[in-house]
């Protein structure tokens, strides 16, 4: 039976920590839940507190040169990155075509990146979804205790749609304010773990969008005539094609009413 | 020509994922160094040494663990080349107060600048965890240190960060 201390201890080391024997002692102690309830904010304090803006120098452009070759001096250093090779002061005509070259690839990633921006609005629907995650990080709990259904089919109210998870847990339900719009926020436990599902009947993608950002892994899927599915996972062990055979099984046990 | 069509799908292909794992790896060289331009510096080495040695990265589940362990390395030569002595945490915020005290985030302010004060040892296991996500077994691989270690490190690093911040300690274990 873990006491106090020993519960306390490892909440400090891991807020987020899925050991049931931390769970039972939270459940029997309510003065060890309002500890935990008080980490757990910070925890999502320091997450946000972490998740610093920095404006970098741009775009990252790979060197013309192909992977695993040598410097043109012949050592096997770094291979030169346009940037710093126009630090040097030589005038070669080696140099000028160096500069085109590079100014050609800058010029085309800005291109290719305006491209994916415009073409893309995934890319910040995805950037809010993990934004939101932070917010609730008592919501990754592995747990196989499932939300008390008259709590689900609350959240699913008027969202036109049920779940058919088969013996899959639903852990977590919350109807969650995302982008203007109440919007059901789950946590379903697989084998994987346990894994978000946000349903954004609001947001319209033309196609998957995956992302990894800030130890979230997860993709965007759209569905047809019903918005789109975010699925995201909190595991770094847990790789993107995993994330995307669950999010396809989440979008097949989603039975639509309306 | 068709060598040329390969080379180039894989440069691009690299190049995407470079683009998506930067902001990451940028914010993590930053808590790394709490020094914007030494970050930007190693993330830039750290690609530019991805980018040669690409061909060892046989799966691109693993890039972003990859990347760390790269940008691990780069620091630390950069540690040894700079031969940096002493820290002033106090001129390290000053330095990098417009980002820690952005004007929309002037709530954070207080627990990034207490994040400056931590220690290195505990700074480090404690942003693998939280913003890049490992799991204590990763941060004990990444770190080379066993689980216990590294949370006890993570129980210290909280510890003291919360004090640091004002936040009622006394329900605290103590150590």
């Amino acid at each position: 039976m873990m006491d106090h201390a020993q519960f306390r201890r490892a909440m400090l080391g891991d807020p987020n920590d899925p050991d049931p024997k931390l769970r039972a002692h939270r459940e029997d102690c309510r003065e060890c839940t309002v500890y935990a309830e008080r980490l757990l904010r910070f925890e999502s304090r320091l997450d946000r507190a972490l998740r610093v803006k920095l404006p970098g120098r741009g775009d990252w452009v790979a060197p013309e040169h192909s992977a695993g070759s040598t410097d043109a001096d012949g050592s096997d250093g770094v291979v030169p990155f346009p940037a710093k090779r126009s630090l040097r002061s030589s005038r070669s005509t080696t140099y000028r075509r160096g500069w085109l070259a590079m100014a050609a690839s800058v010029l085309v990633a800005v291109l290719v990146a305006g491209v994916l921006w415009v073409g893309a609005p995934g890319a910040s629907i995805a950037a809010d979804v993990v934004t939101h995650m932070a917010a609730e990080p008592g919501a990754w709990l592995k747990t196989d205790r499932p939300v008390p259904d008259v709590e689900l089919q609350k959240v699913l109210r008027n969202t036109h749609l049920r779940l058919a998870t088969g013996s899959a847990v639903i852990s977590y339900a919350s109807s969650c304010k995302f982008r203007g719009h109440h919007v059901p926020h789950l946590v379903i436990q697989t084998e994987s773990g346990p894994v978000t599902v946000m349903v954004l009947v609001h947001e319209h993608e033309s196609k998957p969008v995956q992302f990894d950002e800030q130890g979230y892994r997860g993709v965007i899927v759209p569905v047809p005539g019903h918005g789109s599915i975010a699925v995201l996972t909190h595991a770094a062990t847990t790789d993107i094609k995993t994330v995307e055979g669950i999010a396809a099984r989440v979008v097949d046990s989603i039975v639509w009413t309306g | 020509m068709k060598d040329q069509v390969g080379g180039n799908q894989k440069r691009d292909r690299f190049q995407t994922l470079c683009q998506s794992l930067r902001p990451d790896l940028l914010r993590f060289a930053f808590w790394l160094s709490r020094d914007r331009a030494l970050a930007e510096d190693v993330v830039q080495e750290t690609m530019l040494r991805a980018w040669k040695a690409q061909d060892s990265l046989l799966d691109e589940a693993a890039a972003k663990p990859w990347f760390l362990t790269i940008i691990r390395r780069e620091y630390a030569r950069s540690f040894e080349r700079k031969r940096f002595v002493t820290v002033d945490v106090d001129e390290l915020i000053a330095r990098e107060e417009p980002m820690l005290a952005a004007a929309e985030e002037q709530d954070l302010a207080e627990l990034r600048n207490a994040m400056f004060k931590l220690p290195d040892e505990y700074r480090e296991p404690l942003v693998l965890q939280v913003l890049m996500g490992y799991s204590t077994a990763e941060i004990a691989s990444e770190l080379d240190l066993s689980s216990a270690a590294v949370l006890t490190r993570l129980f210290r690093a909280r510890k003291r960060l919360r004090a640091l911040c004002g936040e009622d300690t006394s329900l605290d274990p103590q150590e």
